[in-house]
């Protein structure tokens, strides 16, 4: 059986799950033993038009965008979005909360706001463009999780993907809740998988990984009336990275 | 088997000597709370803790551990973790938990992983010395154990009673004093006092009826009304002591050749607990997985163990619960009053 191919493309974003690849450092080696990467802008310089496995970061802001993702799409056998930009289209989606986006434009741009390579639209993720496989969460992601995706892609195998809140691994973990000391933390209405690694050293969940499939509305709106808050002191922890984001919310 | 009492300076010592030479995993602070931990030095027990964060479930049946290794398509092996250790602290309820828990495991198909760790544990329990905020042990009738440990402790203020159940026990003890007879009132009254205290939450029936009171309620709307509310995030099953329900993955090492197959756990509460292939999911509604976990604590688990209620009452779940709905205690009262006693 000949490796798989897998090509990794970055849109919007910060890169720094693709920085995580590089973190494997010596498991990089195991990766490449796996699988063939055909191209990866940030660490290598050849290109291609052939991939099994096509890997998504960063969200989709412009229409040029959108037709490239489409192009990859159509070349790709299975295509994973890969951190919280492409999966639920992280903190770029704060811009969609404005309702002028010349006006954020001008604002961050200033006199270059016109430039033609600036001409962006509303923040999209991945998977409100094409269909997406498979979804590597958070913000960065977890390496782990990531080399067991592909472990498991490689193999055939499906990937379990926590569809669970974080409060279980939170639990787990021997932790006090953190809205007992006061702090309005997603746990849980937000995607296990990254360990409960913030809530474990004490500071709340942000939401990076997005929501899990079936949040409880109505849980949440009993829980802040039991700690004397209201609806807006919870929108305001949601929204780095939970605007907007009702059309995507998926697996 | 005897009974003893140390001075808490002896018990110290006691403790001392017990680090040198087993590994001890004793309760300890962890913030506000207590927790079990690694245990280095006498002046880190704290034997007057209310209740602990996670119930000590945890050293024989681990959040994660590696059953076997495989090759695929090949040969396998079993992998166990084989050392001694001595849990320290462990209150009654929870001393009623591991009992339970040894009878399930043990029962059916024996599972050789938890019992090679149950089996290398020296259990020293401790009565309640401070109930905790939603402690309902009265009520479950685990306020008290009479068996089940090794050694019991029982806090009399500047000493300790301390009864070897175990020949493990009884060599531990060994160089201590028996105790007198005003020791052992003073522990009967320790007793009798617990046997009332411990019931922050009060059940108002015999817990032994709550079988029956489950046989009648399958289909009442507290269920309903309880779960809307219910975040299915699992809280109350991560943390009790009776919840043993688990997922069995594989994963691959990178040769693609090699790998080991991994136990975590589960919990009924959970969106997906139920998926099963073709995914189909048999319990997809928050009220029916509410429903379900407490009749395992009160239905399906007693028929399985001579009827022996499997909550103990530690009220773990109902602090650990953001919504404020897990209380069991809350329900079958409810049930109660809406259906009687019949």
């Amino acid at each position: 059986m000949s490796k798989p191919t897998i090509a990794i493309f970055d849109f919007a974003c910060c890169e720094g799950c693709q920085l995580q690849f590089v973190n494997l450092e010596e498991e990089l080696l195991d990766l490449l033993g796996v699988a063939d990467v055909v191209e990866w802008r940030e660490a290598m310089s050849e290109k291609s038009d052939e991939y099994d496995i096509a890997i998504i970061e960063g969200s989709i802001t412009r229409l040029e965008d959108e037709e490239k993702l489409k192009l990859i799409r159509s070349r790709a056998k299975v295509l994973i979005a890969l951190g919280a930009c492409a999966t639920i289209g992280g903190v770029n989606k704060l811009k969609n909360n404005f309702d002028d986006l010349d006006e954020v434009k001008k604002c961050v741009y200033g006199k270059d706001a016109s430039k033609p390579h600036l001409a962006t639209q509303e923040t999209k993720s991945v998977g409100e463009v094409v269909d997406v496989d498979f979804c590597i969460h958070g913000c960065p992601i977890d390496r782990a999780e990531f080399t067991y995706i592909v472990r498991c892609l490689v193999m055939g195998k499906t990937p379990e993907i926590p569809e669970y809140p974080i409060c279980v691994e939170c639990k787990a973990n021997g932790n006090p809740c953190l809205w007992d000391e006061g702090q309005v933390c997603l746990g849980p209405i937000i995607r296990a998988g990254c360990k409960a690694r913030c809530p474990s050293n004490g500071f709340r969940c942000f939401g990076c990984r997005g929501y899990i499939d079936n949040p409880n509305v109505e849980a949440a709106k009993e829980v802040i009336d039991k700690y004397g808050l209201n609806v807006d002191d919870l929108k305001t922890k949601m929204i780095l990275f939970g605007s907007r984001q009702e059309p995507t919310i998926h697996g | 088997m005897s009974v003893k009492k140390l001075a808490k300076e002896d018990f110290a010592k006691f403790v001392e000597a017990l680090i040198e030479k087993d590994n001890v995993i004793g309760v300890q602070a962890k913030g506000e709370r207590f927790d079990f931990a690694p245990l280095e030095s006498a002046q880190d027990l704290r034997l007057d803790y209310d209740v602990t964060l996670q119930p000590p479930k945890k050293y024989f049946l681990p959040p994660k551990e590696v059953l076997m290794t495989f090759e695929v398509g090949g040969a396998y092996a079993s992998e166990y973790e084989d050392e001694t250790f001595v849990l320290l602290g462990v209150h009654p309820y929870d001393v009623v938990g591991i009992n339970q828990m040894d009878e399930l495991f043990s029962q059916d198909n024996y599972d050789t992983h938890y019992m090679k760790r149950r089996n290398n544990a020296t259990i020293i329990a401790c009565d309640v010395v401070t109930p905790s905020e939603n402690v309902f042990a009265s009520s479950m009738k685990t306020a008290v154990v009479k068996e089940g440990f090794d050694i019991l402790l029982t806090d009399l203020g500047d000493s300790y009673v301390a009864e070897a159940a175990t020949e493990k026990g009884e060599a531990l003890l060994a160089g201590a004093a028996e105790a007198d007879d005003a020791a052992l009132q003073a522990r009967e009254a320790v007793w009798a006092k617990n046997q009332k205290a411990l019931n922050k939450h009060e059940l108002e029936c015999d817990a032994a009826y709550l079988p029956k009171l489950l046989g009648r309620s399958y289909d009442h709307n507290v269920w309903d009304d309880m779960a809307r509310t219910c975040f299915s995030c699992g809280s109350c099953n991560q943390v009790c002591p009776t919840c043993y329900c688990f997922n069995v993955q594989d994963d691959v090492n990178w040769d693609l050749k090699t790998g080991q197959r991994e136990r975590c756990w589960d919990g009924c509460l959970l969106d997906g607990f139920t998926k099963v292939a073709g995914e189909h999911e048999f319990r997809d509604q928050r009220a029916h997985r509410f429903r379900h976990r407490l009749y395992r604590k009160a239905k399906y688990v007693p028929a399985k163990i001579g009827g022996q209620i499997a909550c103990v009452g530690c009220g773990r779940c109902v602090g650990a619960c953001l919504p404020g709905i897990a209380n069991p205690v809350s329900v079958y009262n409810r049930l109660i009053d809406d259906l009687g006693i019949g």
